[in-house]
């Protein structure tokens, strides 16, 4: 991170002092004589605390120093139309004469001090041309979807995972979910029931158990509800409510999924003793759906079989729009 | 007590006279004379709603809820907690994996090779290698396989041979070469393998037809869940535990059938039943199976006999030592707690650690720490750490003097132990074992440099148990 510069101590250190041409090789005892003299001998601090502060590169260098950073090279100067580009108070207050020098900058501030330009003129030795400075190389691009730290995880597993929370301990949940992931791998592999089709294009069983993740991909996508249905109140007359099918994202889909499987798991009794047994039940409810036991398919159906009947009453909303229109 | 009316210790109120309190009883008796009726003859009160009564505020109680009724059978007794401690070995849906080395008699031989510099050069050295059925099988039976420890992943049961695991088996059959027995703690970090150790050196020695002798669980001992009972003419007092030592006979008999079948009695005991001479030992040790009362005369007798001359070596092993280096739950007498070296089954075990007892025929005495759940022992942390300091030829850290918690029995049994201290695996190491992991089809995910070295540097620099944490546990 650079050093804050504030302008008091810039205007105070606002030292004229000539650029030195390109000496790269410059020692460092030259820059200890070039920092500012005192006065008088009188005026010499006691301590280092009393000491003026140097310019604002110097200061940043002296900081640098401090915590490791890498700091300004004090050689080359910070010139003042730099700082004030960074200061925007700074720059309504300046004398005129650096106002001018803001707008027209003079070519060779900058652009002839880049490593580019200084490697063009053969000035600099035993630098490759090559980009250095990356210990582990630079990541290839595009980034993979699961390279930032949100998205991390599988988006199911993760789903799954927050969707066990519960009372906010998300490391109990992902305990859950690990013990989950590892009872369906070491489970038996299932036994799909033609008449319960599990989604397009699945692989076969037999090759479930041993990638947990796409067995419960799979059981929570082939038993996802495609609409919700929604209760519109008093609109079918007489005070009934109307039911008018709402198509779901695919994570709602999910979610109502997921929801129905914990809710089945919760309803069933344990055979064990122990922490895991509600992710043993999980892991078992999984595996039922999968294998066209569980009766989440029939809440599915259910729900599938109202949004059908319902459909005509999907207009609701727009017929009333038209007649107010 | 004294017939005085005043209390002549203290001042209180004088209480009453027995007089006094005749005359009230008497009055009590007779406050209603008139009622002669029987209390079953009065009528029947009438329940149900009678109305709110005129003047009484009705309960605000809450209803109680009717609680959906249990059906199905309920789990027989024990049946639950048999479930939770059940271990897996195998798992039909991992891949079986190809040309994977037995840990046997020719394995271990090989082992011990090595080049002028001192390295092991066996093929099987860094690598997994698998456990035979019989070796699993005997395991199973001194319970060495925990539940922790990921074995239902895998097809079958197998190790990472580790250059400290080489170290082990080494002085294991130096040892029996020697005659000697080697005493060692094995010592290190949560995670970092120490029970497996202990199961490699079982391993080794069942494969070398060693017989093998294991407390896995050293809480059993000192948690006053199983029978104790004094013996009598003993001083200072000893303790045996007749129903653990039954059981655990039983499982020395069952692991080490093949080898004690083999071995017949010679030598005459002083025990307290009859007993069939020239029988096996195997035999023998069912004797003490079936009566707890002389399970300990028993594996006295098994003792001396092993320790007879032309026998196998013996391996004893014991886990979550700090459990047996203080005192127990157990109570004597005077109901003060007794302390557990005073129990003949952890004595034994002190005693090899000591030097006061040897093994005729060569064996080891090896016991594991436990750093995730077991109590301190500051001595045996002070003994662990002067053995590591004397093995490393540095200056001995000495006792605390402001600290009063040190247990001189402690002290004087582990002076002069040798210690194993296990810290992570190598990345070589780290990477034959996730090898094996994907080739199990258990690690979905390419095994290269860049990978290992991720998982390696995430697990604290090679702690084994968080290397498999962080790739096998699928906790994400």
């Amino acid at each position: 991170m650079p050093p804050r510069l504030n302008l008091r101590a810039a205007s105070r250190s606002l030292a004229i002092r000539p650029r030195p041409s390109m000496v790269p090789h410059q020692p460092r005892i030259t820059q200890v004589v070039a920092r500012r003299a005192y006065a008088t001998d009188k005026e010499q601090p006691k301590t280092p605390n009393e000491a003026p502060l140097g310019h604002v590169s110097e200061e940043a260098a002296d900081l640098g120093k401090v915590m490791g950073e890498t700091e300004p090279d004090i050689g080359q100067g910070t010139s003042v139309q730099e700082i004030l580009k960074r200061d925007q108070e700074g720059k309504e207050k300046a004398p005129e004469v650096i106002k001018e020098g803001i707008e027209t900058p003079s070519k060779n501030t900058s652009q002839t001090n880049t490593v580019a330009h200084r490697l063009a003129l053969g000035d600099l030795e035993n630098v490759s041309a090559e980009p250095v400075g990356h210990k582990f190389g630079l990541p290839e691009l595009p980034l993979p979807s699961n390279a930032n730290l949100h998205y991390r995880y599988d988006p199911v597993v993760d789903q799954v995972t927050n969707l066990l929370m519960q009372h906010g301990k998300l490391s109990v949940a992902q305990r859950n979910m690990s013990f989950i992931l590892n009872h369906l791998r070491t489970s038996a592999p299932p036994k799909t029931n033609p008449l319960r089709p599990l989604l397009a294009g699945s692989p076969p069983a037999s090759h479930l158990p041993l990638n947990p993740i796409l067995y419960l991909t799979l059981a929570i996508d082939s038993v996802a509800p495609l609409l919700r249905i929604r209760s519109q109140k008093g609109a079918a007359g007489g005070g009934n409510a109307l039911q008018i099918p709402v198509p779901l994202g695919q994570r709602q889909r999910r979610r109502t999924a997921i929801m129905w499987i914990l809710d089945a798991a919760s309803k069933k009794k344990s055979r064990g003793s122990g922490k895991t047994q509600f992710a043993q039940r999980v892991a078992d409810e999984i595996i039922s759906v999968v294998e066209g036991k569980s009766n989440v398919w029939e809440k599915r159906g259910l729900v599938h079989k109202t949004g059908t009947s319902a459909r005509a009453n999907l207009m609701f909303g727009q017929k009333r729009r038209r007649i107010a229109s | 007590m004294s017939t005085s009316t005043t209390c002549w210790k203290c001042l209180s109120r004088p209480s009453l006279l027995s007089s006094q309190l005749s005359s009230r009883i008497a009055q009590v008796t007779v406050s209603a004379p008139f009622s002669s009726t029987a209390t079953s003859l009065a009528p029947p009160l009438i329940r149900g709603n009678n109305g709110p009564q005129k003047g009484v505020k009705g309960t605000t109680a809450i209803k109680k809820k009717n609680r959906p009724q249990q059906t199905g059978k309920p789990p027989m007794p024990g049946e639950r907690k048999a479930l939770r401690k059940r271990v897996v070995l195998s798992n039909t849906n991992a891949i079986e994996v190809q040309d994977l080395v037995d840990l046997n008699q020719e394995t271990v031989d090989g082992l011990l090779k090595e080049n002028a510099s001192g390295e092991y050069t066996s093929p099987v050295a860094g690598k997994v290698v698998g456990l035979p059925g019989t070796t699993v099988d005997s395991l199973r039976a001194i319970e060495s396989f925990k539940t922790s420890q990921g074995w239902g992943l895998f097809r079958r049961p197998s190790l990472l041979v580790r250059k400290e695991a080489i170290d082990l088996t080494k002085s294991l059959v130096s040892a029996a070469k020697d005659q000697i027995t080697q005493r060692l703690i094995i010592d290190g970090a949560r995670g970092t393998g120490k029970s497996l150790m202990l199961l490699h050196a079982q391993a080794a020695a069942f494969a070398q037809g060693w017989v093998v002798i294991n407390i896995p669980e050293a809480r059993e001992l000192v948690s006053a869940t199983s029978d104790y009972a004094p013996i009598p003419d003993t001083m200072p007092q000893l303790w045996t535990q007749p129903t653990f030592t039954s059981s655990w006979l039983e499982k020395i008999q069952k692991a080490n059938k093949t080898q004690l079948d083999t071995l017949k009695m010679t030598k005459k005991h002083n025990l307290p039943i009859e007993v069939p001479s020239e029988i096996s030992l195997s035999r023998f040790l069912e004797i003490g199976v079936s009566d707890t009362d002389v399970a300990w005369p028993i594996f006295q007798a098994f003792w001396d006999e092993m320790n007879a001359k032309d026998r196998p070596p013996m391996l004893l092993t014991m886990d979550s030592t700090s459990y047996v280096m203080g005192m127990t739950e157990y109570r004597d007498k005077a109901i003060n707690f007794i302390h557990s070296h005073d129990f003949v089954i952890t004595k034994l075990f002190m005693d090899l650690f000591s030097g006061a007892i040897k093994m005729n025929n060569g064996g080891a005495v090896i016991a594991a720490t436990s750093r995730s759940n077991s109590p301190t022992s500051i001595s045996m942390d002070l003994a662990i750490m002067q053995a590591l300091q004397r093995q490393a030829g540095e200056k001995l850290t000495r006792r605390n003097p402001f600290e009063r918690k040190y247990d001189e029995r402690v002290d004087s049994a582990l002076r002069d132990i040798t210690v194993m201290e296990l810290s992570g695996v190598s990345k070589a190491e780290a990477r034959s074992l996730m090898e094996y992991w994907a080739a199990s089809g258990v690690l979905r995910q390419r095994v290269d440099e860049q990978i290992v070295a991720e998982k390696w540097a995430l697990a604290g620099n090679g702690v084994i148990g968080e290397i498999k944490r962080n790739a096998l546990n699928m906790r994400i």
